[in-house]
């Protein structure tokens, strides 16, 4: 099905980042119908390549056609002419279902109607496998690594692409989904479509590519047929003839003394591991990733827990926390530096001293000369480019980042250095530095352990070396052996494809994690509650007391709609309760009795437009000026308190009569607001689940960077949920009007703290994604139940607090527990 | 940046770069801000102004700064105190009860913070512990504490003691006692955090927690010290404030919540964790009491007031931004 037609040609692309070439004049084409593999070591630059290529990373130099057109950093248009990528790192919304997932995975004119969304998910999943483990409904949190990729995978095939990009696809797939997939992929190619197969694995790509383009250090080292070269071949391309990088020397033969030891030592990801590591050495652990050697050096960092028979300078130890390590002298350099290296917003001096601050004490107070001192010299011996110490690290180069926290670390005067992906996201030069630094560490006397995904980096540095596979120690090398080319040897190996696994859960946990668990447990409550009243007091389901609970209960519910709406999209607004006030001051100086009919309509369009344009300010203070949500709405929640005050000093101005009977009409026993309630709960929660809009909101909730590349506009997206939760407010301020009857600027002032309270408790996460209309509906009718039950059970006032405070406890606590417990690593 | 990062390594810091970072960062603003306030009233309302004005206001600015610093610590955190009012509240319902039924200030004093100090840590376990939104547990919390005050009180307000009324209105050297008080926290919890190791962690630990953990420092015991802290400057506000206007009030706290976490963010702590400055929370709050009294001498209501506390709040803040419109790094 080979053609000579090209779908996608990139000429002479380089790209750099801050002091970092990742890329330099690749010129890469893909003919239709073929796979073409992109080879090459961890960093060498292939995911930055297709990165460019998908118009995610814009291109220093070099031009880019996808389908005969030049394409420059929009991903949108990249998408639209027929380029679908499968990442690493699958970009889901891991609060939203798989099928809905997939359904913003789509473009537009392929997104199937949202009504019978789960069985459309379900047979796109049944074209991939028929004994497909995935539910549709299922959150995406509660998948493992694996799982979440096939959804990837099946998103990205459903798209049609005219080049379909698989970066390391069969890293988390098991046997039998790795022989699916090359079956798509075959598909794919014979309908003229072509695929980019990137991966490190040479075999797979040998028998899945017809052609293949090696990279290496961010140039590119020729494309071959990959028929003509063979396995040995492709290994020297990646490699290198010659070695680029220069390494210190290796330890002097002779007599160490053992450090640190472990025996039987198993964890999770990791089991009956032993090793030694001795003064002077480092030892290397190798590996394809998630083997276990990153998981069995954070045990022994103290950040997951490890057991089994450990030893240090002779002596047992156990390590039960980070900080046991640390006193023990084991420090640790972690891999992810951006989540768990650095202090981003302080200064260099303060990270570099935190690691040591006992240093630089006197008279038990920290010496800001001491200290400084320290740092200015270790900015000089490690070369850190930065015009001071006070500078923060964020705005410092991967690699200066990098070997401020290395001489951190090393401050602690460590026994035994755990050192895991030193050079990642550094530069060339700065590498040779860091290896300078790990081997006079070394040198020093300090035993060091090193993980790293770049064997060359393993092979250059490390004495020993440790092969990992599947949680276990399957090989050592030591001395000559240890070379770049046995060590790949030995992983490719070792290594097959992964077996499935699975976290077992309870089903409690997986029922409480979902979406209808708080809504049923809230119901619930609310019946049994209400069941305990009645039975002790029949007064409290009389009609009248039912019908007061309903009135109430409806304009909570509606102003905690609005909270919801906006926390769905990670915000929150805490001047709803003034807007309330203020609709209502408005209200009182047109809805009056006897207004004549044009007053009356610009009264009600006035109460809506007073209501949007608070929204309006609240967006514009938060996307505009940057304010955190709670600061910008905390400031106008004040200053629309001073309008509604200006406007009306005292309360006043008496609404029209009719209109307030209008509102108190009851349908038998229930008010008609209450009804109104219920139904606005029903409509906005179809919305919610049924509707592009709400999933579309749940999304950008859920992860802002997944939602963008589904084509979600964050910006427009939180404009509506600001302006609808304050319109909301102010829906609820119109029920409040028959409570209250005149102008009040104070009236709603209480519903700012009940409105967050009811969402909680129906079950919404403040950080956005997750949330129920129905929910919190449920909480509204639950808090006021709380706050009028007392009076019926003649508990003294103060337990309506009590009880409100220890629900509001109990219920976020279990539900924190059980979406903590069902997210699968 | 651009010419300075050229040099390969670096020599001890110019005088004039340190003079630059220590004095025009985000937390001197406010000092600026509130000179410029007192000029301002000086020829606006030169009437709160007068020394007279200036003492009858300072014991209130004292009492906001003070819950202002606790706010300030939580902040810090990540986090938010919104039990403030509730433990205010109590605190000096507490004292009041104690001390009457024992007949003994002394006595009442650490027995209401050792209980303000057990809410704190439970505040704080439920957040660090349980993993609950720090709003959410402080909101439950307030719920109960005013709870509690009503179960305390019975409904009605509670003559303070006459020590606490004679020591909330005490001067030394003509300062009044309030503002000592204050100034002591202030500056207490100032150089614990900048010049001492747990200072330094609590610092770590509120900017990344993550990398904290990395690095060996207990999380845990930061976070729930933290509330605990945050608590007992509410207690003693609540105290203080009791003992200011002679009786025990079930809604002392409700007052002071706003202003509390207004004063932070005027102040430039900002709301991502670990850098924070309870100095400039503690000007904020005097600047934040000088310009409500400003307002009122002006002759303009609360609402006035409430206006241009929520434009010092945006202006506070979109000051600090106004460098990063201008594309500084």
């Amino acid at each position: 099905m080979q053609s000579e037609k090209l779908l996608l040609e990139m000429q002479g692309v380089s790209k750099h980042f801050p002091g970092v070439r990742a890329l330099h004049e690749i010129t890469f084409d893909v003919r239709a119908g073929e796979v073409h593999g992109l080879v090459g070591e961890n960093g060498a630059g292939k995911s930055t390549l297709m990165g460019v290529a998908s118009g995610a990373l814009q291109a220093t130099e070099g031009t880019v056609r996808i389908d005969g057109t030049e394409v420059s950093a929009d991903p949108d248009l990249a998408r639209e002419l027929g380029l679908a990528i499968v990442r690493q790192e699958p970009a889901l919304m891991p609060d939203l279902s798989v099928a809905e997932n997939l359904y913003l995975g789509l473009p537009h004119a392929r997104r199937p109607s949202l009504s019978g969304l789960n069985d459309w998910a379900r047979k796109l999943l049944l074209h991939w496998s028929d004994d497909v483990s995935i539910d549709p409904r299922d959150h995406i949190t509660t998948l493992n690594p694996e799982q979440r990729f096939i959804v990837e995978i099946v998103k990205a095939l459903e798209c049609e692409p005219k080049v379909l990009v698989l970066d390391e696809p069969t890293e988390h797939l098991a046997t039998e989904d790795v022989k699916r997939l090359f079956d798509r992929v075959r598909k794919v190619t014979a309908r003229g479509a072509s695929v980019v197969y990137i991966s490190h694995r040479i075999r797979e790509v040998q028998a899945i590519a017809d052609r293949l383009t090696v990279l290496r250090d961010g140039e590119g080292q020729g494309t071959y047929p990959a028929r003509e070269l063979n396995e040995d071949q492709i290994v020297s391309l990646i490699v290198g003839g010659d070695l680029d990088r220069t390494f210190p020397d290796k330890a002097t033969p002779g007599h160490h003394e053992t450090v640190l030891a472990t025996q039987e030592f198993s964890g999770p990801g990791f089991s009956n591991v032993s090793l030694q590591v001795r003064a002077g050495e480092i030892l290397g652990l190798a590996g394809i990733d998630a083997n276990g050697q990153r998981e069995f050096m954070r045990a022994l960092a103290g950040i997951h827990r490890g057991h089994g028979h450990l030893t240090l300078s002779g002596k047992d130890i156990q390590i039960r926390s980070s900080q046991g390590a640390k006193a023990l002298g084991i420090s640790y350099l972690p891999g992810d530096r951006h989540r768990e290296g650095i202090f981003p917003e302080l200064s260099i001096r303060e990270n570099f001293s935190i690691r040591s601050a006992h240093e630089d004490t006197r008279l038990g107070l920290v010496s800001s000369r001491v200290e400084q001192g320290r740092t200015r010299e270790a900015i000089r011996q490690f070369a850190v480019k930065t015009p001071n110490g006070e500078t923060p690290i964020q705005s410092l180069s991967g690699g200066n980042q990098q070997k401020v926290v290395l001489s951190s670390v090393l401050a602690m005067k460590p026994k035994v250095l755990l050192v895991d992906e030193p050079t990642q996201g550094v530069d060339v030069g700065a590498r040779a530095e860091i290896y300078r630094v790990i081997r006079e560490a070394a040198r020093a006397g300090v035993a060091v352990i090193l993980v790293s995904s770049d064997q060359q980096e393993v092979a250059g540095l490390s004495d020993h070396v440790a092969i990992f596979s599947r949680g276990r120690v399957v090989e050592m090398l030591t001395g000559d052996r240890v070379t770049e080319d046995n060590i790949t040897a030995s992983v490719l190996k070792s290594t097959e494809q992964r077996d499935k696994h699975h976290k077992s859960l309870g089903a409690f946990w997986k029922w409480a994690a979902g979406n209808s668990a708080p809504l049923i447990m809230v119901g619930l409550a609310i019946a049994l509650l209400g069941a305990v009243a009645g039975a002790w007091n029949p007064y409290y389901l009389s009609p009248r007391s039912l019908s007061n609970m309903m009135t109430l209960a409806a304009t909570l519910a509606i102003v905690a709609y609005g909270q919801q709406f906006l926390m769905l999209v990670s915000g929150i607004d805490l001047s709803v309760g003034p807007t309330m006030g203020l609709v209502q001051v408005v209200a009182s100086f047109f809805l009056l009795s006897g207004a004549a009919g044009g007053d009356q309509a610009l009264g009600w369009m006035l109460v809506l437009v007073v209501a949007a344009v608070v929204g309006f300010v609240n967006w514009l203070l938060v996307e505009g000026l940057r304010l955190h949500p709670m600061v910008a709405t905390l400031a106008t929640f004040m200053a629309v308190q001073a309008v509604s005050l200006f406007l009306r000093p005292v309360p006043g101005g008496m609404l029209d009569g009719q209109l307030m009977n209008a509102l108190n009409t009851k349908v038998g026993i229930v008010p008609v607001t209450f009804i109104a309630a219920v139904v606005l709960a029903l409509v906005m929660e179809y919305v919610l689940f049924r509707r592009s809009l709400g999933v579309s909101m749940r999304g950008l909730g859920s992860r802002q960077e997944a939602a963008r590349t589904a084509g979600i506009r964050p910006v427009m997206v939180r404009l509506i949920a600001y302006v609808g939760c304050s319109i909301f407010a102010g829906l609820a301020a119109i029920t409040m009007f028959a409570q209250v009857g005149i102008g009040d600027p104070r009236a709603g002032i209480s519903y700012t703290l009940g409105s967050i309270a009811a969402v909680v408790i129906g079950g919404a996460s403040l950080f956005g994604g997750r949330g129920s209309f129905i929910g919190a509906l449920l909480g509204a009718i639950f808090i006021t139940q709380v706050n009028s039950v007392t009076v019926f059970l003649r508990l003294s006032q103060e337990w309506q607090q009590y009880l409100l405070g220890f629900l509001i406890l109990a219920s976020v606590a279990l539900y924190s527990k059980s979406r903590e417990k069902v997210v699968q690593a | 940046m651009t010419l300075t990062t050229e040099r390969k390594t670096m020599t001890q810091p110019s005088f004039g770069q340190q003079i630059k970072s220590t004095v025009f960062n985000e937390f001197s603003w406010i000092w600026g801000g509130t000179i410029a306030l007192f000029i301002l009233c000086s020829f606006v309302a030169p009437g709160v102004v007068r020394p007279a004005a200036i003492s009858s206001m300072l014991p209130f600015a004292a009492i906001l700064a003070i819950t202002a610093v606790g706010m300030t610590i939580v902040i810090q955190q990540r986090g938010l105190d919104m039990s403030l009012p509730g433990m205010m509240t109590i605190a000096g319902l507490l004292f009041a009860q104690i001390g009457f039924t024992t007949g003994s200030t002394l006595l009442a004093v650490p027995l209401t913070l050792a209980i303000a100090l057990g809410i704190g840590i439970v505040n704080g376990l439920l957040v660090a512990k349980l993993n609950i939104t720090p709003i959410v547990t402080t909101l439950a919390t307030n719920a109960i504490l005013m709870g509690a005050v009503r179960a305390v009180s019975g409904g009605s307000p509670m003559t303070a003691p006459a020590e606490l009324a004679e020591f909330s209105h005490a001067k030394l050297f003509g300062v009044p006692m309030t503002l000592i008080l204050a100034m002591l926290f202030i500056i207490v919890i100032s150089i614990v955090t900048k010049r001492t190791i747990p200072g330094r962690r609590f610092v770590a630990v509120g900017a990344n927690p993550a990398a904290a953990t990395a690095a060996g420092i207990p999380i845990l015991r930061y976070q729930v010290a933290t509330y605990a802290i945050a608590s007992l400057c509410f207690a003693v506000a609540g105290m203080l404030f009791t003992g200011f206007i002679g009786s025990a009030s079930q809604t002392a706290g409700v007052d002071y919540l706003l202003p509390a976490i207004a004063a932070v963010v005027v102040g430039g702590t900002p709301f991502n964790g670990g850098r924070g400055s309870v100095i400039a929370s503690g000007v904020a709050a005097l600047f934040m009491t000088q310009l409500g009294q400003m307002v009122l001498a002006l002759g303009a209501g609360t609402s006035v007031q409430l206006l241009v506390q929520a434009l010092a709040i945006i202006i506070a803040v979109a000051v600090r931004h106004i460098p990063e419109y201008f594309g500084r790094p």
